[in-house]
């Protein structure tokens, strides 16, 4: 029984860490009124260039800077078609993702299906020999603690910082934001950039940490998960943080439960950690009026500069 | 006006030419002795393991056994649908006259492609429509799993036996009978659960599913079809035994892994393009076994005691002389009815379309 929650606790910090950093990345960029679809490519982009950086250097900081570079290099294209061109959100997002899943293919085409070591489990002494959440809370790898900083952290700047508040401007009323003298496309194409390298770093931490090797589609769907997420979550960071955590959760416990051999339909099982999340976030956020006041005025409509 | 209708006759003048020079350096070729153009069309990248993988050894057989007769072209990673028609056509119109399809899904576009075309012939993966020159191929893996099941059986302790399978497709739930079989016939305490990923591909659910399957107490991992090695590497870091499908993943798990069902498609290749060089292919459906050395047993552990080897070994050969059948009755399914009397053997039709578990697997079929 104890090894059952071993693996249940420890693995949901894990498995909600790549859908963390993608998640807190897109809930900045929507926050600046962009919709930015193709966090599934973003992610795979990273998977790729993070593990075969990793793999040549023998350096998992390298793996990750690299991820993040690649992938911001990605979501600078988007920038540029949703930004620069007013092309339609959803159409230039779309696109971009189908563009990033290419690139993943690509850079990872002599890596295919090769292994990595993980990155090391850190060591707190003895918080880390506790029983149960010694193993389970306080042996994780560094990027583990650094996600969920990153949720404080974010959700510290978009609510009380001063940029924050400059990013939402931007997201509620271009004009309005233009008027008082922000540079609206500036700042939502910083916005952007910043998305598409936390969407890398959580593509490369699927691949240098939770599955340790690389394969062409092992993002596998976890970058749709992250934008009904960021939309369920409606847009507050520690809500988002907790869907993905409930998230992961279930769909650990969906696979043990299977071992169980409990009469219930697989199929059922595994479609539970999507429909459990989803109704979870939707009856914690069921005040529209909390809703609307969440919700990025301006998101998904391009904004150009008329003055 | 004038000017524009003479760059229109200027261009189909062009295309004339042009297409009348494609022609004459193309017969003119065809005077030379040219080699047989092979067109290989895989669902995945070829990588270092996996289904791909082994087709692609299949191709390598075949230039090494033909030399300069053959000459093959590869294309990878190309899905099942539009996709393939259109590769599988321009290998046609490019002068391939053998194309060897390697996924279930691209069936349909190849008989469409055979019927148009009776000159070209086509092998299919693990299909099952046929043509006068369009044959299919599949291994049959449950002979091997019923050989890595006793290994399986002997080296478990906690009698537990944990699977990570895709789909429950018959091809697979054949193969976790079989296993299931051969693990009881050397330890009668073991039961088996099984964990479906409802995926064909998600290499992080499936080392999930694996740790799932350890901490409920499983020290031997079976990884039914993981393309990739997800759950090898798991069972490694966790120090359980692990067997997997299709190829010799030893190097992922050097002290874990029990034993590979490796598949080679070689041997069956090589004859396939024999007969198409000596004009006498007709399609056929090939479901090869030990017997026909398409499946076989790779990297198996040392772990085994020599009584325990000598044992396996001697199955194999009895597999291999086609004197022992995974499936001889009795045998009952998990409610505990019986499915093949005593003494009798399933029939190929029957195991092909296979939908129930026998009794030890305690997980249920998705129904």
């Amino acid at each position: 029984m104890l090894d059952s929650l071993i693996f249940v606790l420890g693995g949901t910090l894990a498995a909600a860490t790549p859908l963390i950093y993608a998640a807190m990345g897109e809930l900045v960029v929507e926050k600046s009124g962009v919709l930015n679809l193709s966090i599934e490519g973003m992610m795979a982009t990273g998977a790729a260039t993070g593990f075969v950086v990793a793999t040549m250097s023998g350096s998992t900081v390298a793996g990750f800077a690299a991820a993040a570079a690649a992938s911001m290099l990605l979501s600078f294209v988007f920038a540029l078609l949703a930004l620069g061109f007013l092309a339609n959100q959803v159409a230039a997002g779309l696109a971009v993702g189908v563009l990033g899943l290419g690139v993943s293919v690509m850079v990872g085409k002599n890596y295919e299906g090769t292994t990595i070591s993980p990155m090391a489990d850190v060591n707190l002494g003895w918080l880390s020999e506790i029983p149960l959440i010694g193993p389970t809370l306080f042996s994780q790898d560094i990027m583990v603690y650094a996600g969920i900083f990153s949720v404080i952290l974010i959700s510290w700047m978009l609510n009380r910082s001063k940029l924050g508040r400059i990013i939402r401007a931007v997201g509620e009323s271009p004009e309005a934001a233009t008027a008082i003298g922000y540079p609206v496309i500036l700042v939502r194409g910083l916005a952007v950039l910043f998305g598409g390298a936390m969407a890398g770093i959580g593509g490369a931490h699927l691949t240098l940490s939770y599955t340790p090797l690389w394969a062409e589609g092992l993002v596998a769907g976890r970058g749709w998960i992250v934008v009904a997420l960021v939309v369920f979550g409606t847009w507050r960071a520690p809500r988002i943080a907790a869907g993905a955590y409930l998230f992961g959760a279930v769909s650990l416990i969906e696979l043990f439960v299977q071992g169980l051999g409990f009469e219930i339909p697989s199929q059922l099982l595994s479609a539970a950690p999507y429909i459990i999340t989803i109704i979870v976030l939707a009856v914690i956020s069921r005040n529209p009026r909390v809703v609307r006041l969440n919700h990025p005025a301006s998101l998904g409509l391009p904004y150009l500069r008329t003055r | 006006m004038s000017l524009f209708k003479n760059v229109i006759r200027w261009k189909s003048a062009l295309a004339l030419t042009g297409g009348l020079l494609v022609t004459l350096l193309s017969s003119s070729g065809a005077y030379a002795a040219d080699p047989l153009k092979i067109g290989f069309i895989y669902p995945s990248p070829v990588g270092d393991v996996g289904w791909a993988y082994e087709l692609d050894r299949g191709r390598q057989a075949i230039e090494a056994e033909f030399g300069d007769k053959v000459e093959t072209v590869v294309v990878e990673n190309i899905p099942e649908g539009p996709d393939a028609a259109r590769i599988m056509n321009q290998m046609a119109a490019d002068g391939a006259k053998m194309i060897m399809i390697g996924s279930f899904g691209y069936m349909n576009d190849g008989l469409k492609l055979a019927k148009r075309n009776p000159d070209i012939k086509l092998i299919h993966a693990s299909g099952y429509k046929l043509a006068d020159n369009m044959g299919n191929f599949q291994t049959r893996n449950y002979e091997s799993a019923y050989i890595a099941g006793m290994a399986a059986g002997y080296v478990t302790k906690s009698n537990t036996i944990g699977m990570v399978a895709a789909y429950a497709i018959p091809e697979v739930v054949g193969i976790i009978n079989a296993f299931t079989m051969g693990a009881q016939a050397t330890n009668a305490d073991v039961t088996m659960k099984v964990v479906w990923l409802n995926s064909w591909f998600d290499p992080s659910k499936a080392q999930e599913s694996a740790r799932s399957l350890i901490a409920q107490q499983s020290d031997v991992i079976f990884s039914i079809y993981q393309d990739t090695p997800s759950v090898v590497t798991v069972a490694e870091e966790e120090g359980v035994y692990v067997v997997n499908t299709s190829s010799d993943m030893s190097k992922y798990a050097p002290t874990k892994l029990l034993a590979s069902m490796q598949i080679s498609w070689a041997d069956h290749f090589i004859e396939q393009t024999k007969a198409v060089l000596d004009g006498t292919f007709k399609g056929t459906a090939f479901w090869g076994g030990m017997a026909d050395g398409a499946v076989s047993m790779a990297g198996m552990s040392a772990d085994l005691n020599p009584e325990q080897r000598a044992a396996v070994d001697a199955k194999v050969a009895e597999i291999t002389a086609g004197s022992f059948h995974p499936f001889t009755g009795p045998i009952v399914d998990q409610d505990g009815k019986e499915m093949i009397a005593a003494g009798e053997t399933i029939s190929d039709g029957d195991l092909l379309g296979i939908d129930w578990l026998v009794k030890g697997v305690e997980t249920k079929l998705p129904k």
